[in-house]
């Protein structure tokens, strides 16, 4: 079973590399029937494919920190400070 | 060159190379730290700049050089993997999921994951483990909301090496998560 799985369906490792495509890109209508197929029958992959869009969905969210101008003022004299003293 | 000089880099481009080191390690601390440093090395390496190229390009060298350099050193930290090295990691010759490794269900309310303070401590983080190449990758597609086209053109890579960069990330991003947040 196992060995007719991997002929005639995606790999674990294939169908998040799936999910992945689909996330960021499309994928082709054949992709898209074997990716179904794979995750009906797989629930390790159902999980990632959830997970994987909510990591999306947070880091799109995240914003670089932003450095205040205070931070940035005490930084140069401490650097000033620093290079005096050596 | 003179130490007057130096102070005035210090002035003009403290704010652009925090900003920068801020973008390659996220953590505000450690990248002032790499700003100082850089100046620190600048001090001492002046006399050895001749001025061919911007004082602001001989810096970031520099810093650059110190961004590589921690990256580097913790390499050796779990969840700090390269290349292929992540694939065998989690997945058999099979290309099936290793029994240990296999995404669990997270039993979690996703509504309110986005104003989780925790969860976002904890990505960030697993952000910062990832090799330098994929966190700049990650960062450029996801923060800075870049093309795929635009990154690889940022970063030189191919399209092939761009895809499987962001699929290796995200493997590892999401193990580390698992690990690091839904298992405490």
């Amino acid at each position: 079973m196992k060995k007719l799985m991997q002929i005639l369906f995606l790999s674990c490792l294939k169908a998040t590399e799936f999910i992945e495509k689909k996330l960021n890109h499309k994928l082709s209508f054949k992709e898209k029937i074997q990716l179904k197929v794979h995750k009906s029958m797989c629930q390790a992959c159902s999980n990632y494919e959830k997970q994987s869009k909510l990591i999306d969905k947070v880091m799109s969210e995240t914003k670089i920190e932003n450095v205040n101008k205070e931070d940035i003022i005490s930084l140069k004299k401490s650097i000033v400070q620093k290079i005096a003293e050596k | 060159m003179s130490e007057l000089n130096l102070t005035k880099w210090v002035n003009d481009y403290t704010e652009d190379m925090l900003s920068w080191a801020l973008f390659k390690v996220s953590d505000s601390e450690l990248a002032k730290d790499l700003v100082q440093d850089t100046f620190l090395v600048a001090a001492e390496k002046i006399s050895t700049f001749k001025g061919k190229s911007s004082p602001k390009t001989w810096l970031f060298s520099i810093l650059n050089f110190k961004i590589i350099d921690h990256y580097r050193a913790k390499k050796k930290m779990p969840f700090a993997f390269d290349g292929d090295e992540v694939i065998s990691m989690f997945f058999n010759e099979n290309g099936e999921w290793k029994k240990n490794k296999a995404p669990h269900e997270w039993q979690i309310d996703d509504t309110h994951l986005l104003d989780d303070k925790e969860f976002n401590e904890v990505l960030k983080l697993c952000m910062d483990l990832l090799p330098e190449k994929w966190n700049s990758c990650v960062k450029l597609k996801y923060i800075l909301g870049k093309s795929g086209k635009q990154i690889c053109e940022q970063m030189d890579i191919s399209k092939n090496n761009y895809w499987q960069m962001i699929h290796r990330a995200k493997l590892s991003l999401r193990e580390c998560i698992e690990s690091k947040w839904y298992k405490n």
